[in-house]
């Protein structure tokens, strides 16, 4: 029995009216508004005078605006690149694993996934305090034997809340690979087996260019993920030199809510969208273009 | 009986309804989640008691700093939020321009009692903004102190016979204090390394010099700058030293002092409970506060204040029968604030702070003469709790303090980011 094409799009559209309304509400509507607004002198809170492209102007002459563009760019590379690579690794180690044990690792991996941010910043926060410590065992001797504030030496802030970010959001990663990898047939692997290939052999020819898709996947989530960083780096930065370790996401709040400046916030909010549009659509789309060849 | 069961709850619905109408309800926010704000808890309970079947004090504590602010900016904007909140007097600058205040007028204020001669001048005026007019009531003023360990200063010869600590005025004599203190075992010293804390030092060591952060819109204009720098070197000499220990996280700095790691501590009135609690223990050595030394020319501590105030609800505003009875409300907690004092807070209501039962208060009586003294944060918007100050401080002070910066750089470069944010 044929349906006519007529009825097929009442139900199309009604099934998505829902999703269109809402994203049209919650995401299209104060996109257009934020844009607009970015050409304005608006404050937190009501409406401002035209100002055309006068914030876009003071964001491109304000230094810590590209202080924070280049301290998102290096927590990206710092934090996206380990995160997928390492978590590749584990999904590996625990695919080799069997039964309960396979269950119980799993999970150790993804426990921390589950904690809060706040919870995650106690946690870091107590294991490097200069005074107080347990890492300071470690830091210590590297250090000439001084314990050492890992979070208040510049230098050592980037990659030390990336490393929190990686051992936070690993287990997730994790999960991802993992059943990228139980998607790969058996007997694909037992084919190879039988033609003497050696293990690195299967995973260069095998897994590999079959979990390729799912790399990209995870990169690419990490990707947007890690360009929005803000929680992590606001936290342990609190009541210290936030401006050398100042995010993008962070210096919108800044404008906004401490500053009072909503249309210079916009301003930047849209140069942060646009920076993630470009990014993730060039790596999604060189990646792709790789794992094709 | 089922019939009889309906009854019954519809009568006990009616009553309460009923009641429910003759009792006026105050919503109330404020961002006391600490120490104190287990006092205030007992103080509203004490309040909903007294006033049962009248007023009911309808009380959330929300989260401290920007969240709070930024709650009560977006609520008033659309006519919603509290009747009442507690305001921070230094952030009242910024309140004010973005019409989250509403005005309390004189005749207002008289009719609930509450005099502006009950208040110290200083306090009093904090609370109004550049129109003159008044915006908040004081509840206390509270500021920074000097903790310290009895036993370890009297081992030092530092010790008066009042067992208060003798001989720490003087920039060059709170040094030599230092450096006596400082043992294999303890350091002179501990002090958090936030840029809150840096903010009250370098704020109260900057005013017993005469110096002024702000002055007709410029920030640390003419001979303001040198000043700053010798506070920052001051605060530079005491970690640079091995007086006390570079970089120790808030927690960690007051578990220093009350693990005997360190024989003094510098940090809030706020912290008087803590110390107190563990007293109570039996988990404390003897111990004691005071104010700040005078370390130049003249007594001064820098001082915030909790305040009481009613939002501007655009749209909504609080209608006047409600705002009487939250005028009543607030000069009640002025009248009990003797309760709020076990927070560590010097009352701002006069008669509270200059009564006996205040002055029997320890340690609060021991370092309540500061409020005389006490120095304000600039007025500005870029000033106050959790502002472009307090950021600047973290970015300046306290790495001139850790001597990552040399203070006069640091005090430069506060000055030009701070001017060019005024901009």
């Amino acid at each position: 029995m044929l349906r006519s094409k007529r009825s097929e799009y009442f139900t199309a559209a009604v099934l998505m009216a829902p999703f269109i309304v809402i994203y049209g509400v919650l995401f299209v509507y104060p996109t257009i508004k934020m844009v607009e607004q970015s050409l304005t002198n608006a404050p937190l809170i009501g409406a401002g005078k035209w100002v055309g492209f006068d914030n876009y102007l003071r964001l491109a002459s304000d230094r810590l605006f590209s202080v924070a563009i280049w301290n998102t760019l290096y927590f990206v590379v710092l934090s996206v690149i380990p995160s997928t690579l390492l978590a590749l690794a584990v999904a590996l180690g625990v695919n080799r694993l069997k039964g309960w044990l396979q269950s119980v690792v799993l999970a150790a991996f993804f426990l921390p996934y589950i904690l809060p941010v706040s919870v995650v910043f106690r946690i870091w926060s107590w294991i490097f305090d200069k005074d107080f410590g347990v890492a300071q065992y470690l830091i210590a001797p590297l250090n000439g034997g001084h314990s050492l504030s890992i979070f208040r030496t510049i230098p050592l802030f980037m990659p030390a809340v990336a490393f929190v970010t990686v051992w936070w959001l690993l287990g997730f990663n994790v999960l991802l690979f993992i059943a990228g990898l139980r998607n790969i047939s058996s007997e694909i692997y037992e084919a190879a087996g039988l033609d003497g290939a050696s293990r690195l052999t299967q995973f260069r020819r095998i897994t590999w260019p079959l979990i390729w898709p799912v790399t990209v996947l995870v990169f690419t989530i990490q990707l947007i993920l890690q360009l929005k960083i803000f929680d992590q780096v606001y936290l342990f930065a609190q009541g210290g030199r936030v401006d050398a370790t100042m995010v993008m996401v962070q210096y919108i709040y800044k404008q906004a809510f401490q500053m009072n400046k909503g249309g210079l916030a916009d301003a930047a909010a849209v140069v942060l969208f646009a920076l993630i549009v470009v990014v993730s659509v060039l790596q999604f789309q060189l990646l792709r273009a790789r794992g094709a060849r | 009986m089922i019939r009889k069961i309906f009854y019954a709850i519809l009568a006990s619905a009616a009553l309460t309804a009923s009641a429910a109408r003759a009792e006026e309800t105050i919503v109330w926010w404020d961002f006391l989640s600490g120490g104190d704000g287990v006092r205030m808890k007992a103080m509203l309970d004490q309040f909903n008691k007294e006033h049962a079947g009248k007023v009911k004090i309808d009380a959330t504590t929300l989260e401290w700093g920007v969240p709070f602010y930024t709650k009560v900016q977006t609520s008033t904007a659309i006519g919603q939020g509290p009747d009442v909140m507690t305001y921070h007097e230094s952030r009242m600058p910024l309140g004010i321009s973005s019409g989250v205040l509403s005005v309390l007028k004189p005749d207002e204020l008289a009719a609930a009692g509450i005099k502006a001669s009950d208040f110290g001048p200083a306090n009093w005026k904090a609370a109004q903004g550049p129109d003159g007019k008044q915006y908040g009531v004081p509840l206390d003023i509270h500021s920074i102190i000097l903790y310290y360990n009895k036993d370890m200063l009297k081992k030092a010869g530092l010790l008066g016979e009042d067992g208060k600590p003798k001989g720490l005025d003087g920039a060059a004599n709170f040094d030599a204090a230092l450096a006596k203190l400082t043992t294999k075992d303890h350091s002179g010293l501990s002090v958090p390394n936030d840029g809150a804390t840096g903010w009250r030092i370098f704020y109260t060591l900057l005013n017993q010099q005469d110096g002024q952060f702000l002055k007709d819109g410029k920030f640390l204009p003419g001979d303001n700058l040198a000043k700053a720098t010798t506070a920052l070197a001051e605060m530079q000499k005491w970690i640079k030293s091995g007086w006390a220990p570079a970089n120790t996280e808030y927690p960690a700095s007051i578990a220093l002092f009350t693990s005997g790691k360190a024989a003094m501590h510098i940090n809030g009135v706020w912290e008087v409970p803590t110390m107190v609690d563990l007293a109570k223990k039996g988990k404390l050595f003897d111990w004691g506060a005071i104010q700040i030394p005078t370390f130049y020319a003249h007594p001064a501590t820098w001082a915030d204040s909790h305040s009481f105030a009613i939002p501007d609800r655009k749209g909504n505003p609080v209608p006047p029968a409600k705002r009487k009875l939250v005028l009543d409300t607030i000069h009640w907690f002025n009248v009990h604030s003797i309760e709020w004092a076990g927070g560590g807070h010097i009352p701002a209501y006069l008669p509270v702070q200059e009564s006996a039962a205040f002055k029997a208060l320890k340690p609060n009586s021991d370092y309540a003469s500061l409020a005389k003294t006490a120095v304000f944060d600039p007025v500005s918007v870029l000033a106050g709790v959790a502002s472009p100050v307090y950021d600047a401080a973290g970015n300046y002070i306290i790495p001139a303090m850790m001597g990552d910066m040399a203070p006069a750089d640091a005090a430069k470069k506060m000055r030009d980011d701070l001017d060019s944010q005024a901009k």
